[in-house]
């Protein structure tokens, strides 16, 4: 909300310094997004050189149609000639104007000069020249002052806009007065009382026809019939007010209801009363296929959750959200019906989801407005309006149920200091929760009706204090009995993880968990965009994304990983397993030298066997216990990249903690080489894993270093070259030992696969 | 008869000009070799006399070959390093170096802080139930999150979880206090994609609940975690805020590292900079779980990572975070 600060200057003094008042209201009230000067720079002169000004005389400009001549009176001797584009005045008008070397809105210095041949010794003013508004349709003419009157004394020349951002909670700060209180509160001020009952005019004993079908959703509906009305445009004061507040001047009932609005946090509302059926208000839920045109000129079909204001035959508004563009206030309007209502919140919230439309209105509704509000709202409108819209009020009525009282809480200032951690005094504490109207009863308070939303138990109160008190809590750890930290097994393996693939080259990326293209259930009906639209149930398509990015971008030695969930179809809500995907430029044979070393680093014992997976090479496929790995498809990346998907749960399982030490210094190693002849549809790791089991443990180590094809071996065999490494924790093997192991392996391989043992 | 005295003056001279060790190996090989005249001589002597010196001449000849490949070795090993300079400026060689993505650094520093505090770490569903990501904390029916302007919806009862603080039930339902937790994972929110708001993102959350804690407590334990962050001059205050969970409800600030708090275009002239949202349990979620608020209480807090990262980094724009674009992550 724009808060102006000499409006809130009618309220409250401020004189602290503009700094200080917005560090400490964001601390103790609601946050200050900044602040915006508005009206003309400082420049000392100005006082002097922007005055009142008569115009004595108008003539013609001969040298100029779009332009006349005036001479103005500014409490001089003489008066100044000065040539003026607006034609909104004629002789006798009391209007503001600039003498040479006032400094204007604009930030420019005003200079003497001649315009068509004519001299122009000054500039009578329009709104935006002063920056007080944004018209320029014609020049300020202002009420009747002596001329050469410093224009300061009748005109806010500039101002200081607060931006303030109020939570949610805290209905009374949507308006100027709820944040005057807070300022009076924190600086220990007089808050100016709201003269809302002092009345131009005597109530009228007229009652107006106010029927409310639904009393949850409209708690109370004050009526206010204003007839012999003028609709015309407000004064400078009023114009100026709504303008630095954000909202656009329209007409004097108009503005009237915006201001009493901002002022008071009350929503209001004028319908052209000419235009009522039956000259009646009804407070209903809406007719099943009702409809209604709203001010901004949208037809609307309404529901029957939807709260209308109606007349004797339809709905006239949107109840609290916006009025029906039928009953709008108009320039020939002269029988205004003011709207002093209170709406229910979750009826408003509702209807405006609904809807679509939020409104200034709907957005205070939403937050829950005190209906004691709208009596005062009522009243300052009422005197607002008599002011200045002319006519007289002629009827009224008032339609509520049982109106909330105060509610009374349990306030222990002790409990404060408990919770706070910090000592208050007593008195100290009363004084604060008076300023903001509380009262002190026993030992609890009673809460003002502004805040019965918001403050409902002890602990509400408390903040009330703590509030206030923020700066002061000092900084201390609790008190620490049991519990200690550590990091879970999985989260002390996710660190291993990220730390091997680091090690081993790969830069870790995060990429969005929705994805265009999946096929999953668990797709959002309404999503921002269809490039985030279902949950992902692998990793792989975001990675061959960033990798392809990073192609397009030129980058070179691309190896990208990254661990993140994929959600599972599962039940009433999907299964989330947390996945390790990487991508990295090189075939087949690099990507699982990248799976095989952290499996290394992890301590886990990987396998490996042929597989299938739709973005992968069919022939460079392999599934391991976790999950996947394999070349690329080459439809899907220019070049040759190797990828994997493991599931972290899976691989975890097979990490073997702690390590067991084997002794491999004391008995020395015995390294053989063996080459088996097998047909081709062989795999390597099948034979390697058949010797281990045919020479035990005592065969430490076994590797592929050669495969060979060719005449040697014949067509459809191959020849696997093995470097074997045979050792023993407990003695030296002997030569004979190790050919002996060496034997069982080929035997085995023999009898399983048809292997030959290849000829040197 | 050969003269001795000679050859071992000739013998000498052929080892001072032995240019190499190659021609001093020839030298040694000529004079004390198994076929030299000297070998052959000792191998015939039988005079105890000349037996004397011969062995004399030998040791002699021994002792200069020594000193001899001695320094031939040194001025060698001069020569070999005198002709090896190189140009100690030229780049390395490239060898594979991977990074972390500074989302995860941030993620690690938040874990080592609390751990360092006694907390455990952990992470929830992210697909959550409307009573766990609102009713249980306590959202007003009319709270703008539970609009699905605001939020992911997948149906009425399913959302994506749009802060981590269903931890906090998840946690408190599952263990009795004193607990000391923080949570961390990907939260979402219906944002436009711009420079600082990115629908998909990351939170660290922390929950204490214990006898006796107080807002004090809360404010040291953040003071802790801002400087783990940012570095140890860093200040932290406190300001009023409103969140349906916590009763106070406060956003911590730490005071800007950019300007020290004087106030700079970073901090927006305040010198001070958002970290999130914080304040003491709200009593009716420790009721909702069925906790005694006259005898339990806690704090809670919540911040994003990339908000961390971009702070901690100077990174403008978030979606720098989320492309994945190696110029950026090799920085890291």
């Amino acid at each position: 909300m724009r808060v102006p600060v000499s409006w809130l200057a009618d309220y409250v003094s401020i004189e602290m310094p503009l700094e200080e008042l917005t560090s400490r209201l964001s601390v103790s009230s609601a946050e200050i997004e900044g602040t915006e000067r508005i009206g003309l720079p400082a420049a000392p002169e100005n006082e002097a050189l922007l005055r009142v000004g008569r115009v004595l005389e108008v003539s013609p400009h001969p040298n100029a149609d779009r332009v006349r001549l005036t001479r103005v009176d500014v409490g001089e001797a003489e008066p100044r000639s000065i040539v003026c584009g607006a034609r909104n005045f004629e002789t006798g008008a009391t209007v503001a104007v600039a003498l040479p070397g006032a400094v204007l809105a604009d930030g420019l210095r005003l200079e003497r000069r001649a315009v068509r041949g004519e001299l122009s010794d000054g500039m009578i003013l329009a709104e935006d020249e002063l920056g007080l508004g944004s018209d320029h349709g014609g020049i300020m003419l202002l009420q009747a002052a002596e001329p050469g009157t410093p224009l300061s004394e009748l005109l806010t020349l500039s101002d200081e806009v607060l931006l303030v951002e109020a939570t949610g909670n805290r209905a009374d700060l949507q308006s100027i007065y709820g944040l005057a209180r807070e300022i009076a509160t924190l600086f220990e001020l007089p808050l100016a009382p709201i003269a809302a009952d002092v009345l131009p005019a005597a109530e009228p004993t007229r009652q107006l026809v106010i029927s409310i079908d639904d009393l949850v959703g409209c708690p109370r509906y004050i009526g206010r019939l204003f007839e012999g009305v003028s609709v015309g445009p407000s004064p400078h004061w009023l114009r100026y007010r709504l303008h630095a507040a954000g909202v656009r001047p329209i007409s004097n009932v108009v503005d009237v209801t915006n201001y009493v609005m901002l002022a008071l946090g009350s929503p209001l509302h004028a319908f052209d009363f000419a235009t009522l059926h039956g000259g009646r208000i009804v407070v209903r839920r809406a007719a099943r296929g009702e409809k209604l045109t709203t001010l901004d000129g949208s037809a609307r079909e309404l529901l029957a959750d939807d709260l209308v204001i109606a007349d004797g035959e339809q709905a006239i508004a949107l109840a609290g959200i916006m009025g029906g563009a039928e009953t709008e206030i108009a320039d020939r309007t002269a029988a205004v019906l003011l709207e002093a209502a209170n709406f229910e919140p979750t009826t408003i919230f509702a209807s405006s989801e609904r809807h679509r439309l939020r409104t200034e209105a709907s957005n205070r509704w939403e937050k829950g407005i005190d209906p004691h509000l709208a009596r005062l709202a009522a009243g300052l409108a009422t005197r607002l309006l008599l002011e200045l819209a002319g006519g007289r009020w002629s009827a009224q009525g008032d339609v509520h149920g049982a109106l909330p009282e105060r509610p009374v809480v349990r306030f222990r200032p002790e409990r404060a200091d408990a919770l706070l951690g910090l000592e208050t005094a007593p008195e100290r504490q009363y004084k604060i929760l008076e300023a903001l109207g509380f009262e002190r009863r026993e030992g609890d308070v009673l809460v003002p009706t502004w805040r019965a939303h918001d403050v409902r138990r002890e602990i509400d109160v408390i903040e009330e204090v703590a509030r206030f008190r923020l700066d002061d809590v000092p900084f201390t750890l609790p008190v620490r009995r049991e519990m200690y930290g550590t990091l879970t097994r999985d989260q002390l393996l996710r660190r291993r993880v990220e730390d091997a693939l680091v090690g081993l080259g790969f830069a870790e990326v995060y990429t969005p968990s929705l994805r265009p293209d999946e096929e999953t259930s668990w797709r959002l009906p309404d999503p921002i965009s269809v490039e985030l639209t279902a949950l992902r149930t692998s990793l792989l398509p975001s990675l061959v994304e960033a990798a392809r990015r990073n192609l397009d971008a030129g980058a070179r030695g691309i190896a990208l990983f990254e661990i993140a969930r994929v959600y599972l179809p599962g039940g009433e809500l999907p299964e989330e397993r947390p996945r390790l995907a990487a991508i990295a430029q090189g075939g087949f044979l690099h990507i699982k030298g990248a799976v095989e070393s952290l499996h290394a680093y992890l301590k886990a014992e990987p396998s490996f066997e042929r597989g299938r997976h739709p973005l992968l090479h069919p022939g460079k496929t392999a599934h391991t216990a976790a999950g996947v790995l394999g070349e690329l498809h080459p439809t899907q990346l220019d070049g040759r990249w190797g990828v994997f998907e493991l599931d972290l749960g899976d691989l975890f399982a097979l990490v073997t903690e702690p390590v067991v030490y084997h002794d491999v210094i004391s008995y020395p190693a015995v390294r053989e080489d063996l080459a088996l002849v097998v047909d081709e549809t062989v795999a390597a790791g099948d034979l390697a894993a058949l010797a281990r089991e045919a020479a035990g443990e005592e065969l430490r180590e076994i590797k592929v270093f050669d495969v060979y094809r060719g005449d040697q071996v014949g067509p459809g065999r191959k020849s696997v070259a093995f470097a074997l490494v045979f050792q023993s924790a407990e003695r030296t093997l002997t030569e004979e030992e190790a050919q002996a192991l060496r034997e069982k392996v080929v035997a085995a391989a023999a009898k399983r696969f048809g292997a030959t043992l290849r000829s040197a | 008869m050969t003269n001795w005295q000679q050859h071992e003056e000739q013998g000498m001279a052929a080892i001072e000009s032995a240019a190499s060790s190659e021609a001093l190996e020839d030298v040694r090989v000529g004079l004390l070799g198994r076929k030299s005249e000297l070998k052959l001589a000792l191998r015939e002597v039988r005079e105890r006399e000349t037996g004397a010196l011969l062995n004399g001449i030998r040791t002699r000849l021994e002792r200069r070959l020594a000193e001899r490949e001695r320094s031939l070795a040194s001025a060698e090993i001069e020569r070999r390093l005198r002709e090896e300079v190189i140009d100690v400026t030229l780049p390395g060689e490239e060898l594979l170096l991977g990074h972390l993505h500074p989302i995860t650094q941030v993620r690690r520093t938040v874990e080592d802080a609390f751990l360092g505090l006694g907390y455990e770490v952990r992470d929830d569903r992210e697909v959550e139930t409307v009573e766990y990501n609102f009713d249980k904390l306590a959202f007003l029916p009319t709270h703008p999150a539970r609009s699905p302007r605001d939020t992911f919806f997948f149906d009425e009862h399913r959302v994506l979880r749009t802060e981590t603080s269903p931890s906090q039930i998840h946690a408190l339902e599952q263990r009795s206090p004193p607990i000391y937790m923080v949570s961390i994972g990907r939260v979402y929110r219906r944002d436009a994609i711009t420079a600082t708001r990115y629908p998909i993102f990351h939170q660290f959350e922390g929950l204490a609940v214990d006898r006796g804690i107080t807002l004090a407590d809360l404010k040291g334990t953040l003071l802790h975690v801002m400087r783990a962050l940012y570095g140890p001059e860093r200040r932290v205050r406190f300001r009023t805020h409103f969140f349906p969970f916590t009763e106070p409800s406060i956003e911590p600030d730490v005071s800007c590292g950019i300007c020290g708090g004087s106030g700079c275009r970073t901090c927006k002239f305040s010198g001070w900079i958002e970290m999130g949202g914080a304040g003491m349990v709200d009593p009716e979620v420790l009721s909702n779980v069925g906790l005694d608020p006259a005898e339990w209480g806690g704090f809670a807090f919540g911040c994003g990572l990339e908000r961390t990262a971009q702070l901690r980094h100077d990174i403008p724009d978030i979606r720098a975070l989320w492309e994945g674009d190696l110029r950026v992550l090799r920085q890291f």
